[in-house]
């Protein structure tokens, strides 16, 4: 279920966060239930990032630099703008955030990163352009970094935002 | 939380896990009426995207019985099928249940689409499975194991596993993940299964087995 094969393909895996300033380069998330992914593009420069966060907050740790949404976004901020983004003019657009359980209390972890996020991102001064958060379906996303567009796909469909 | 466990109480920890996964099988062999092969259990303490690769990659698609695990031992369970293994346990479960002839063997044109009958199969399936260990597990501790009911998800594995793993990492980096493979020969369904405690009750479990201070 590959969205584009090429090897400007780089994966933020759980926890990690991938940055490209390559016209070539699909930045992926694959497989996201309650984590979220934040993407960041600049349309001037045309860098990109995607960071695939795990929780809220949480202890600061080993090597996962965005397992936590409190600790992990600025991080993530910093290495775009390292990379050439100006943050005042990029976009940002986040996915994930679903509750894929029910059973045993459902584990409301997703909803609590989508909250996280949209605060965290409100009190730097940068607010989500595009979002496809909640439901119960997972997600795979890819941001294009030629152009910004963020590729959303699930089971049963795939979207663009 | 750091817990040393000397190679001692990790053998001990690992033969319970192991007689445990034995008598998971051999109840989803009994439901089945197959022979079951329990593939010897692996036992790691890893990371969460150690435990993503251990169930085959983020984006397979999995059929997921989920059990979460509470009382006295506290976490989660899945029995993860492949769909079109799924589908093949399905008929098998429900051939011994409606009889021969009852239904279609050939597998299914939209591999991901299920009927209720599959689903509840499948899910009771899950419900006798991950059952079966957490009894044996629970002869070695004082309180009862309780399990949630079951819920069956179809699913990209990492969005099934995320929110579990999610519970977990917030109290440790690592987690403890016990996995087997079960295997009905003729038909070669493989069936994964992971045990996965929470930190906290990682402890309990261990003292009960008496795998601390050996």
């Amino acid at each position: 279920m590959t969205l584009t094969e090429s090897p400007s393909l780089l994966v933020a895996g759980i926890g990690e966060m991938v940055l490209s300033s390559g016209s070539d380069s699909h930045l992926v998330a694959y497989g996201l239930g309650s984590c979220i992914a934040l993407a960041v593009w600049d349309p001037r420069t045309r860098v990109g990032g995607l960071a695939h966060f795990m929780l809220p907050s949480g202890p600061a740790n080993d090597g996962s630099p965005v397992k936590f949404i409190d600790s992990g976004l600025d991080v993530f901020l910093k290495a775009t703008e390292a990379k050439g983004a100006m943050l005042s003019r990029s976009v940002f657009k986040a996915a994930g955030a679903a509750a894929m359980l029910t059973v045993g209390g459902g584990l409301a972890i997703g909803k609590r990163n989508a909250e996280a996020m949209a605060a965290a991102l409100a009190e730097r001064g940068y607010s989500l352009t595009a979002t496809a958060l909640g439901g119960n379906a997972g997600r795979t996303v890819q941001l294009e970094v030629s152009d910004g567009r963020f590729l959303i796909k699930s089971l049963s469909s795939v979207s663009e935002l | 939380m750091t817990l040393t466990i000397s190679e001692a109480g990790q053998n001990v920890v690992a033969g319970t896990f192991r007689k445990a996964m034995k008598r998971a099988g051999e109840a989803l062999g009994s439901m089945s009426g197959q022979v079951i092969e329990v593939e010897t259990p692996m036992l790691r303490r890893c990371s969460a995207s150690d435990v993503l690769a251990m169930a085959g990659g983020p984006e397979s698609i999995v059929l997921a019985v989920y059990v979460g695990i509470n009382g006295s031992l506290q976490g989660h369970a899945l029995l993860l099928f492949s769909p079109a293994d799924a589908h093949r346990l399905a008929a098998i479960l429900l051939t011994g249940l409606l009889g021969p002839g009852e239904l279609p063997m050939e597998e299914s044109p939209d591999v991901l689409s299920y009927d209720e009958l599959e689903l509840s199969a499948l899910q009771e399936a899950g419900n006798v499975t991950i059952s079966a260990f957490l009894n044996e597990l629970g002869t070695h501790l004082h309180e009862p194991v309780m399990p949630t009911p079951p819920q069956v998800i179809i699913e990209m594995a990492g969005a099934v596993l995320d929110a579990v793993l999610l519970d977990l990492v917030n109290d440790a980096d690592q987690v403890l993940a016990a996995k087997t493979t079960f295997t009905e020969g003729g038909r070669a369904i493989d069936g994964t299964l992971f045990v996965l405690p929470r930190a906290d009750s990682l402890r309990v479990l261990l003292e009960a087995l008496g795998a601390i201070g050996i």
